[in-house]
């Protein structure tokens, strides 16, 4: 195995395990809530914290399904074109997808620079600035998982060859 | 920038392979840079992370999630062994019994590919082995897995209540008739395919049998009468109730049937939070997209252009439901609802139409877009577990469709259809 395969591996399994925490996560504050608010004591930060893990789901699960390219697109037609126009279109596409996460991890850090000393309103003692550090990070990570999952993704469409159109 | 040309640059990149969700992004920032200039691309960080954080999508997740365990748990087999033991005396009795299952696992799951993925693993095989066409398995199974989305909970139901503002449990209330109705024509289908080729009985109706696999399927008929009972009797909210679904998912496929595996479950948790990342980051994009219609008004200048032809609603309604269809054949049921809502809210509320009645107008029109090539994202999942070709098993899936059709043309021009119960309980 690679070290750029062990990497990759490690980086998947990092970023499942963390994903999954933050749906268990999520899961457990709404039933803590409900569970409150039937005993008459709601939790006057549930609404906040909860979506903030869905905005945190959000980001780090996208890297993720970057990585195993399951976010939707349509393939179908980058298959069937000639191999001599396939490469150039996909490297534009792929270029494409990086430039635009790489001005987000730019915007989203410059926000965090600017939201210095602001907490979150229901807990006073969270600085908005982690909660908003998933845009950086979320898009970094993304940059990431697109840049190794490539040569997959130029498997998957048929590289050179292309694919005959019953496999597809 | 002009709306047409930001329709065909997204459309450009979406043929170039970039995801739907980076061809939204981009367009929206290009849009925002040529209205704004750059000095407002930090707005970009700001929509994104808020467009990531709406309240009602909170129960996105959860169903999933609670889909996800379900699966896991045993929960889809033991309701296929009743509907085998109720419905396996009729002539095609393997597809009665995909239908009806489906219309069970309906009530407790929100998401069409999860149903395809659970009937389909058992139940394309059986039907395969018993010497049913792999087309007509693969076909069945879709049409029915479309059921999960008509009948409550829904996950395009909470999108579209998010979007349009509308009530997210008179939305689910709505659904309930037109599934039923969509479920009983399903069956009338396979019947007439059964008939017609002679398709096999599985067994002779014996009640003692179907006594055992109700009180092995007790706990599972449970589930719909506690989320969707919590939900509608307004004691949870939608969120809520999709926690509840976990919770109950848990409880009864980990204490009750004691069959749950961790590690397929974690493995499924994986799935769930890849599925629940694929819209919510479409959501996100899309917010950019809706910072850049609200600025520049389109949606409100193409209310007015269709309102200055025509004022009937039931003419725009037919002029919806033909361009739903059409875009159903290219866009995924959840880019559709983002793209698509959006834009059309501002006529939809001009004329006059009731936005519960337009959202299951909305709901019908993707369940057909998830049964017609090439975008149809259940019909490819069944067909990836039958091992068939998609066009040769749209053959089989025409006259599924064709019912679909009818109960969306119903549901269109007979409001009551929908909407007597949310009615009778809500109004």
């Amino acid at each position: 195995m690679t070290s750029l395969m062990r990497f990759r591996r490690g980086f998947e399994a990092v970023l499942a395990a963390f994903c999954v925490l933050l749906m268990v996560s999520l899961f457990v504050l709404v039933i803590v809530a409900v569970a409150y608010r039937q005993a008459g004591a709601s939790l006057t930060w549930y609404d906040e914290v909860a979506t903030v893990i869905l905005a945190w789901l959000t980001y780090y699960g996208s890297a993720l399904a970057a990585l195993k390219r399951g976010h939707l697109g349509s393939p179908e037609v980058i298959r069937r074109i000639p191999a001599s126009l396939r490469l150039p279109l996909f490297i534009v596409g792929e270029a494409l997808v990086i430039v635009f996460f790489i001005v987000l991890a730019w915007a989203g850090l410059e926000v965090v620079i600017l939201l210095e000393g602001d907490r979150l309103i229901s807990l006073t003692w969270v600085p908005v600035q982690l909660t908003q550090s998933v845009i950086p990070i979320g898009a970094l990570l993304f940059i990431v998982a697109q840049l190794m999952s490539i040569p997959d993704e130029w498997r998957r469409l048929g590289g050179e060859a292309g694919l005959p159109t019953e496999q597809i | 920038m002009d709306a047409l040309a930001m329709l065909l640059g997204m459309v450009a990149l979406v043929l170039i392979n970039v995801p739907i969700a980076a061809s939204i992004g981009l367009v929206a920032l290009v849009a925002m840079i040529a209205l704004k200039g750059g000095g407002d691309l930090l707005n970009l960080a700001i929509t994104m992370y808020e467009g990531a954080r709406s309240f009602p999508l909170l129960a996105i997740p959860l169903f999933i999630l609670a889909g996800s365990i379900m699966n896991a748990g045993g929960i889809s087999r033991r309701l296929i062994e009743f509907c085998s033991a109720l419905l396996g005396a009729i002539r095609g009795g393997l597809a009665m019994v995909d239908i009806g299952t489906s219309i069970f696992f309906a009530e407790i799951s929100g998401s069409a590919v999860a149903d395809v993925a659970a009937m389909g693993s058992i139940l394309i095989p059986a039907m395969k082995k018993k010497g049913y066409p792999a087309e007509f398995a693969a076909a069945t199974t879709s049409a029915s897995g479309s059921l999960a989305i008509i009948i409550p909970p829904s996950i395009p139901m909470i999108l579209y209540g998010t979007i349009a503002g509308a009530s997210i449990v008179q939305l689910f209330v709505s659904g309930i008739v037109p599934g039923l109705l969509g479920g009983f024509g399903l069956m009338g289908v396979a019947y007439w395919y059964a008939r017609r080729y002679n398709f096999p009985v599985e067994q002779v109706f014996n009640l003692c049998r179907l006594w055992v696999a109700f009180k092995g399927a007790a706990w599972a008929f449970l589930l719909p009468v506690i989320i969707l009972g919590g939900i509608f009797g307004g004691v949870v909210t939608a969120t809520e109730g999709a926690a509840l679904a976990v919770l109950a998912a848990l409880f009864v496929s980990g204490v009750i049937y004691r069959d749950i595996d961790l590690r397929f479950l974690y493995r499924t948790t994986v799935d769930g939070v890849i599925q629940t990342a694929v819209v919510m980051l479409l959501i996100a994009t899309s917010a950019l997209l809706g910072a850049y219609l609200t600025e520049t008004r389109v949606p409100q200048a193409a209310a007015q252009w269709l309102t200055d032809l025509t004022n009937d609603r039931y003419v725009v309604l037919g002029l919806l439901n033909v361009l739903f269809f059409v875009l159903g054949f290219f866009l995924h049921s959840a880019a559709a609802i983002i793209l698509v809502v959006p834009i059309v809210m501002p006529l939809v509320n001009l004329i006059g139409i009731d936005p519960v009645h337009f959202g299951i107008i909305v709901t019908l029109n993707l369940a057909i877009g998830q049964q017609t090539p090439p975008v149809a994202s259940v019909l490819i999942t069944a067909c990836s577990i039958a091992k068939t070709d998609i066009w040769a098993t749209s053959r089989w899936n025409v006259p599924y469709i064709g019912v679909l059709i009818a109960v969306l043309l119903l549901v269109t021009y007979v409001p009551a259809v929908p909407l007597f119960l949310v009615e009778y309980f809500y109004r």
